[in-house]
């Protein structure tokens, strides 16, 4: 199973809408919960109709679109969603009517909003299309689900074009449930120092990013993305290593072809050993990346990753800004990415230059 | 009267998440529906739920709504005639 990234749209907590750059500008910030920087929303939308939308979906309706404009392709014939949390915010202010009203005077809107599959449903709306629509709620792999189904859907010729997406928000009522369960960290640490951090925790984040999937090549393609592995709680080390292999052995491919590895480094103590040992044994010779920084940890987060692998191939360029060590090489073929979410939900993402 | 239509205003304002408009912006008589403020089904009930909680009115016969939501004065008549 294989396919093209067309065309990409991401909202996130760097600069990377409405503007050609790639990430030479970085956001920095000494917070601990990393927040979207989002567009003017009535680009995108009918006042009338985002009235009633909350943060999440008008991000993911203004993504969604960002993508169907590089992409070209006006009608998807697919749209595959993955969320964790799905819309949040709404879920949080419809539970809280129910506590703070007695069970009484509810109201639709909040309801009807909070469904996990609002943003795929929303979507289709806009564009009146009634194609597949699927949204999968599966923690650290939602997003990784979301792109299995996109590329099975090519492979079984059910596609031309699909668009595959991930969308989490971060609010503050469940920053502060994740830190009661040890998720953040406690101290303050900044952007660029999270790499150095030694501590247990991670940082909060957010974001909304589409892609779209499609059967044919062009050389205005991001990537052809090979292959996609699910690794749910690896045994050991070698665990890891082996399925990789398989993975890379699949396409006819080596740790050495790998010119760049993408790595879900999040500041914790507890889970950044698997990427530092992939790091500094079987990818030592690979151009090390990271990202986490940039975007915050959050269970769809691998979106984040695909966006930043499939402009590497597509610019041949690593910023500085999430390069680990020294480049190792001057071009930039084949890209892995290795992330997971809290240690349970690891996935490996296998790119190629178009 | 005025005192209602007024306070009326700014909860329609903020139930409905009509961010863009100022209490100003409606007029008293113009229509709520269709034309006016250009609201919806759902935004009807959540008229409904706004006269039930804030007000304590219960609209017991839904084809009386028509009549009800016409206007932000016949609103306000409804509530005047009908607080308990």
């Amino acid at each position: 199973m294989e396919a093209y990234i067309k065309g990409i749209g991401i909202i996130s907590p760097q600069k990377t809408f409405d503007t050609p750059d790639f990430l030479s500008d970085v956001v920095e910030t000494a917070s601990n919960s990393l927040r979207c920087i989002e567009p003017s929303y009535k680009d995108f939308l009918n006042p009338t109709l985002a009235r009633r939308m909350g943060r999440i979906i008008k991000m993911s309706i203004a993504a969604s679109s960002i993508c169907f404009k590089d992409s070209g392709v006006p009608m998807p014939d697919a749209i595959m969603t993955g969320t964790a949390l799905g819309c949040l915010e709404d879920t949080e202010k419809f539970l809280f009517s129910i506590i703070d009203n007695d069970e009484q005077f509810l109201t639709p809107t909040s309801f009807v909003q909070s469904t996990h599959n609002t943003v795929s449903g929303q979507i289709a709306l806009q564009l009146k299309c009634m194609n597949y629509n699927f949204t999968y709620v599966h923690k650290g792999f939602s997003f990784e689900s979301a792109v299995l189904d996109g590329l099975m859907t090519i492979a079984e010729g059910n596609g031309n074009n699909v668009l595959v997406g991930g969308h989490d928000e971060m609010t503050d009522k469940y920053y502060r449930v994740c830190d009661r369960v040890g998720y953040w960290k406690q101290e303050t640490v900044s952007t660029m120092e999270l790499i150095n951090s030694k501590t247990s925790g991670s940082i909060a984040g957010e974001g909304a990013a589409f892609f779209m999937l499609s059967n044919h090549a062009s050389a205005e393609n991001y990537a052809k993305l090979r292959s996609l592995k699910f690794i749910y709680k690896p045994e050991s080390q070698q665990d890891v290593e082996n399925r990789i292999m398989e993975m890379l052995a699949e396409k006819g491919l080596k740790p050495e072809d790998m010119d760049a590895v993408v790595y879900g480094i999040n500041g914790d103590l507890r889970f950044d050993g698997v990427y530092n040992d992939l790091k500094d044994g079987m990818f030592k010779n690979s151009t090390a990346v990271y990202f986490k920084h940039l975007c915050g940890e959050y269970q769809t987060s691998g979106s984040f990753a695909l966006w930043l692998a499939s402009n590497m191939l597509k610019k041949q360029e690593v910023p500085a800004a999430v390069l680990i060590g020294e480049k190792k090489h001057t071009s930039l073929k084949n890209v892995l990415i290795y992330n997971g979410f809290m240690g349970d939900d690891q996935s490996a993402f296998l790119l190629s230059q178009c | 009267m005025d005192e209602l239509i007024d306070k009326l205003k700014g909860e329609i304002i903020e139930q409905l998440n009509l961010e863009d408009l100022k209490k100003e912006d409606i007029d008293n008589d113009g229509p709520l529906f269709g034309e006016g403020l250009g609201l919806d089904s759902i935004d009807a009930l959540e008229l409904i739920v706004l006269l039930e909680k804030n007000y304590g009115i219960k609209v017991a016969n839904p084809a009386d709504g028509k009549k009800i939501f016409q206007s932000v004065r016949t609103m306000a008549q409804y509530i005047q005639d009908n607080k308990k």
